[in-house]
């Protein structure tokens, strides 16, 4: 292979580097006195925008049912297999709906394909960031956890039908 | 042979023939939903539209004969554009259900879509609306606005059940399905049509819901609910049995099989009454027990009594390779008396698939050697135990107490009753030492049916002492990424071995010298000994099985 | 001062000699995670103790209290050894470093170095190469390629470096004629820092003593991206712990020489001009000493965000083809300075 031929030929004072280096470091000195970005976590706390990835939920409609039918798409469109699904019958319109719906956060990788493939419009991605379990079984968030009232989620689903 | 030139490649028929069948023949398939190999050709679908040259129309493919030279294209400029015209009307009243339907992932209607539909509709009025949950039998749920008239149903109760049940009625968009007024959908074969189905508009009641198909593993076997063993497919999720389905063997069972036995027939594999572990009697009680003592135990006791203080009662229910090595067993400890009991149920009996004999193998029961109970037989037991000659019983995999109820009194007098069973029943309370025994589900093993057709199960549930990837048995997605935290690997396994495993711990601890590392090592020593079974090996019954050679056996009661 | 005195004191000296290097590479390691948080926008450890002060102290914590894993392939007592080894060599260098002139304390007259050592820079040279077996040792004793890798290139890396630096430092010791800390100290007099007088050297020798140290732009045998952690991959609590110590006590040992070689020492240029009380002055010193260290240790943290890392061959060609070359002509400039102003 021939070796690739640069642009440009450095003369012998950009080739010892010197100058650039002490730009580089000057640079670097600039830095270290401009304002800091940091957010102190626990007392200030990040506001995501609606576009932000957090733990996936379950929509929980105004009349106070699930939206989710089981279909298990998510559960086999899930790329780290973080959700099981167990459908059952009800007697709403829709037939059925999930009676186990679990979503393994030790699994999720929050890639939101779950979201995008629902049907339903029944599963999508909170703003909640704020996940801590301190054993595996904890970690495997129920119906419980995982329905959430529509009211929460209204900036996301608008998001969505913007964008989908 | 004739030849037809289909999408330009000659392929042969034979005469009298129609298009789509000897396409099928050639391993083509042209999409159809009306169409069943083993139904009346009745050509209301036009899915299987083909352009035949010199033909003036596009013609059904169902419908028309081959003849030689005919030259046909199924995926011409015309042809695809009738095709893609079909798929557009059938879906324009067709709800957009597959989330909720239980057909999704095996639905021709969703595959032709797929391949053929637009992708969007141009429909803007509403779709029709039809009643969506009618009970059409005990088993079936019918969803009328899924349907798409193809009649399947409808001519598979004429032709193969004949019990003439279902009918279209009304007229243009109203037309659904029903049976005759006050009659249920209910002669013994009408889970068939939920496999025919080409949508999912006739649902089994019993599996409903329970999971979609992409999540299960399935797994080749025989049903075990009559001697016609059915082929049949084990779906298992989570080490549970969800569903069985037919599976087409044109010697045995066709496409079908009856609703008893897709059922009734493995329910008892993950139900609570399974036993989980070996147990030993102390103190009156049934104790659980390690399986080395168990075993240990068994020859102990064994060993103190002689051949004729002893009868063995294998099983009708049991693979040839367990009846073998309880035959072994019984040779090593001097046993005459070798038998195993019927299960006839009189009557039940029909020209389709149901046979009178309950029992998936009694015919290879026989062909190993063990007799079949006969009134002689039995009262000789009796009398023999009641004479307190008899001193010892050694069942397996039968509930012969239950069948026997005469037993129960006698049971008093015998000092020891070993029993191998898959779950509790009327022997297992009267068992001194009870072996837990894989079911049909969890072993390999062969059966002959009353046709003398040698077929082979597969394990398709784990027990305790199998691993579905070490084991090479079928797995799923989630059996193949799914570790031990996970919730859908941790369905019940039980503690259970096949009979022919426990057998041959028993012989060995005994000292008989035979070394059988698996079901396959048992089988190639029958096929060594027993004439019948002469030259077979697993490979060669494979999946559709095989007539055991010589003689023409046709089940005679 | 008979010989009883003569010990009490070293071992005083030597006590507070270690107490403060210990102290000093605790909140170096402060210091350097709070610059490199300044130098990326950050605020850097801030929640234990005023400010993150007490964070060096979480840190030692947390390591002692992790488990102690040494890995099956690994020759056990080479393992254990080689933080030890690279510990010692980095403590026992600072014994000859002149922190300030002589100060009277009861009347006896004190020299601010652990031990004056009269061939001190030797001294210093010898126990820099034995360093490398502290690094050499534990990559490969750990039985784990990616130390072995780690361990190799330090040793090539150290072995080439070591041969410029002690060329540029052969042009200090002809200025002042001595191996003494204290007297090349001295020879700096005023204005007479050896950074000014042979800048070449100053340079080859600064570079060099950043591959010494193994940091940034020279962290070959750790470099993260490929090798792990290099050397201490397979290290963990209280050994881990015992490289990390190494790691700053040589970058503060580094500074201290660069400052005593090169940076005039203690001088204050012309302090003594102004007519000020001894003990005043020699406060100065000391404290000009360690503002002058703490500057180049600056500097270390500083380079580390602001160069990359070199390619293992780029690094090797700079050592042997220009640093090497460079300190050559920087003893030709010194021995022409000398020519031309002292004969
Ligand atoms: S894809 Fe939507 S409707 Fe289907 S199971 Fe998941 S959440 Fe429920
Ligand atoms: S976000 Fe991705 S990984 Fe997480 S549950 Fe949904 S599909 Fe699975
Ligand atoms: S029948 Fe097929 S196409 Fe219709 S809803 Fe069910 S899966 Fe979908
Ligand atoms: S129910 Fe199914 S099989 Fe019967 S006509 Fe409708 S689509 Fe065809």
């Amino acid at each position: 292979m021939v070796a690739k031929k640069r642009k440009k030929n450095l003369n012998f004072f950009e080739r010892i580097y010197i100058v650039e280096i002490i730009k580089g470091m000057i640079l670097t000195l600039k830095n270290m006195f401009r304002p800091k970005f940091t957010m102190e976590y626990p007392e200030v706390k990040f506001e995501p925008p609606a576009s932000y990835r957090g733990r996936p939920v379950l929509v929980l409609d105004e009349n106070g049912v699930e939206r989710c039918v089981a279909c298990g798409l998510c559960s086999r469109v899930c790329p780290a297999l973080a959700i099981e699904v167990q459908a059952a019958e009800t007697e709403y319109e829709k037939e059925r709906y999930p009676e186990k719906f679990e979503i393994n956060m030790l699994r999720c990788i929050f890639c939101g394909f779950c979201e995008e493939v629902c049907p339903e419009e029944a599963i999508v991605m909170s703003k909640d960031y704020e996940l801590v379990y301190t054993n595996r079984e904890d970690a495997i968030y129920g119906k419980d956890k995982l329905l959430v009232p529509i009211e929460q989620l209204r900036d996301r689903i608008e998001f969505l039908r913007k964008f989908k | 042979m004739p030849k037809i030139i289909l999408d330009g490649k000659e392929i042969e028929f034979k005469p009298g023939q129609t298009i789509i069948e000897a396409a099928r023949d050639a391993g083509i398939d042209i999409p159809h939903f009306c169409w069943h190999p083993k139904l009346s050709v009745s050509g209301n679908c036009r899915m299987c539209l083909v352009e035949v040259e010199q033909m003036p129309k596009l013609v059904i493919s169902c419908a028309t004969l081959a003849s030689e030279g005919m030259v046909v294209h199924t995926s011409s400029p015309k042809a695809v554009e009738a095709r893609n015209a079909v798929m557009e009307f059938l879906l324009i009243n067709h709800p957009l259900d597959c989330p909720i339907c239980d057909e999704a992932g095996e639905c021709k209607l969703q595959e032709y879509a797929y391949a053929h539909g637009r992708g969007e509709s141009r429909f803007e009025e509403m779709k029709v609306r039809k009643e969506k949950r009618i009970q059409l039998g005990p088993y079936i749920k019918f969803d009328a606005e899924r349907c798409i008239l193809c009649s399947r149903c409808i001519r598979f109760t004429d032709e193969i059940a004949k019990s003439h049940q279902l009918t279209f009625i009304k007229r243009g968009d109203k037309v659904t399905i029903t049976t005759f007024p006050g009659e249920s959908f209910d002669n013994p074969y009408t889970l068939n049509t939920t496999d025919i189905c080409p949508v999912g508009a006739l649902t089994n009641q019993d599996f409903r819901f329970k999971a979609r198909v992409w999540e299960m593993s399935k797994t080749n076997s025989i049903c075990i609910g009559c001697a016609r063993g059915c082929n049949i497919e084990i779906w298992v999720r989570n080490n549970q049995i969800l569903r069985l389905t037919p599976r087409y063997n044109e010697d045995v069972n066709s496409y079908w099989m009856c609703d008893n036995g897709r059922l009734n027939t493995f329910k008892f594999v993950n139900s609570d009454s399974r036993i989980d572990g070996p147990f030993v009697r102390r103190n009156g009680l049934l104790e659980k027990v390690s399986w080395e003592e168990a075993l240990s135990e068994a020859s102990n006791k064994l060993k103190k009594y002689k051949g004729n203080e002893i009868a063995f009662i294998g099983s009708a229910y049991a693979t040839n390779e367990d009846n073998f090595m309880f035959i072994k067993l019984a040779k090593l400890l001097d046993v005459k008396k070798v038998m195993f009991a019927r299960h006839i149920k009189e009557g039940d009996q029909d020209d389709i698939l149901i046979r009178e004999d309950k029992t998936p193998n009694s015919l290879g029961a026989e062909l190993i050697g063990l007799m079949p109970i006969n009134e002689n037989l039995l009262n000789e037991l009796f009398e023999e135990i009641s004479t307190g000659k008899i001193k010892v019983l050694y069942i397996i995999e039968d509930d012969i107490f239950g069948k026997y109820e005469n037993l129960k009194e006698l049971a008093k007098k015998l000092e020891l009753i070993i029993v191998h069973a898959t779950n509790k029943n009327i022997t297992t309370e009267f068992a001194d030492i009870l072996f837990p025994a894989s079911t049909y589900a969890e072993k390999h093993g062969t059966f002959v049916n009353f046709q003398g057709r040698v077929q082979r199960i597969r394990p398709a549930v784990a027990t305790v002492e199998l691993d579905r990837a070490l084991d090479g048995m079928s797995m799923s997605r989630w059996d193949k990424f799914g570790t031990p935290f996970d919730r859908w690997m941790q369905g019940k396994k039980y503690d259970a071995k096949p009979s022919w495993k426990i057998l041959t711990s028993i012989s060995t601890k005994l000292g008989l010298k035979i070394k059988y590392e698996m079901a396959e090592d048992v089988f190639e020593d029958i096929a060594n000994t027993i004439d019948e079974f002469k030259g077979l090996d697993y490979d060669l019954i494979s999946n559709n099985g095989i007539k055991i050679k010589n003689k023409a056996y046709e089940y005679i009661k | 001062m008979n010989i009883w005195e003569l010990v009490i004191i070293t071992i005083v000296k030597i006590l507070i000699a270690i107490t403060t290097l210990l102290l000093s590479v605790a909140y170096m390691v402060y210091f350097e995670r709070k610059i490199s948080a300044w130098a990326q926008n950050r605020l850097g450890p801030n929640r234990v103790g005023y400010k993150g002060l007490l964070q060096p102290f979480a840190d030692v914590f947390k390591l002692l209290l992790k488990e102690d894993i040494v890995p099956q392939a690994a020759n056990k007592t080479l393992h254990t050894l080689a933080p030890f080894i690279s510990l010692f060599v980095a403590f026992a260098t600072y014994a000859v470093v002149p922190i300030g002139p002589s100060i009277n304390i009861f009347g006896k007259e004190i020299k601010l170095v652990a031990a004056d050592v009269n061939i001190g820079i030797l001294y210093v040279l010898a126990l820099t190469s034995l360093g490398v077996y502290g690094v050499t040792f534990a990559g490969w004793s750990s039985g784990s390629k990616y130390s072995l890798l780690g361990g190799i290139r330090s040793s090539a890396q150290m072995i080439s470096y070591e041969v410029s630096m002690g060329f540029s430092i052969a042009g200090v010791l002809l200025l002042s004629e001595s191996l003494r800390p204290i007297d090349i100290v001295n020879a700096q007099y005023g204005w007479m820092w050896n950074a000014i007088l042979q800048p070449i050297g100053f340079i080859t020798f600064v570079v060099s003593a950043f591959a010494e140290t193994n940091r940034l732009p020279f962290d070959l045998p750790e470099a993260e991206p490929e090798l792990v952690g290099g050397y201490h991959t397979e290290y963990s609590s209280f050994k881990f712990a015992g490289f990390f110590l190494a790691e700053y006590a040589n970058m503060i040992i580094a500074s201290c020489l660069i400052v005593t070689l090169y940076l005039g020492g203690w001088q204050i240029p012309y302090i003594d001009k102004l007519g000020l009380n001894a003990t005043v002055t020699t406060i100065l010193q000391v404290g000009a000493f360690l503002f002058k260290t703490a500057f180049m240790l600056f500097v270390f943290i500083w380079v580390r965000w602001s160069i990359p890392r070199f390619r293992y061959d780029q690094l090797m060609n700079i050592g042997w083809k220009v640093m090497f070359p460079l300190s050559l002509v920087n003893i030709i400039w010194v021995a022409l300075l000398i020519m031309i102003f002292k004969i």
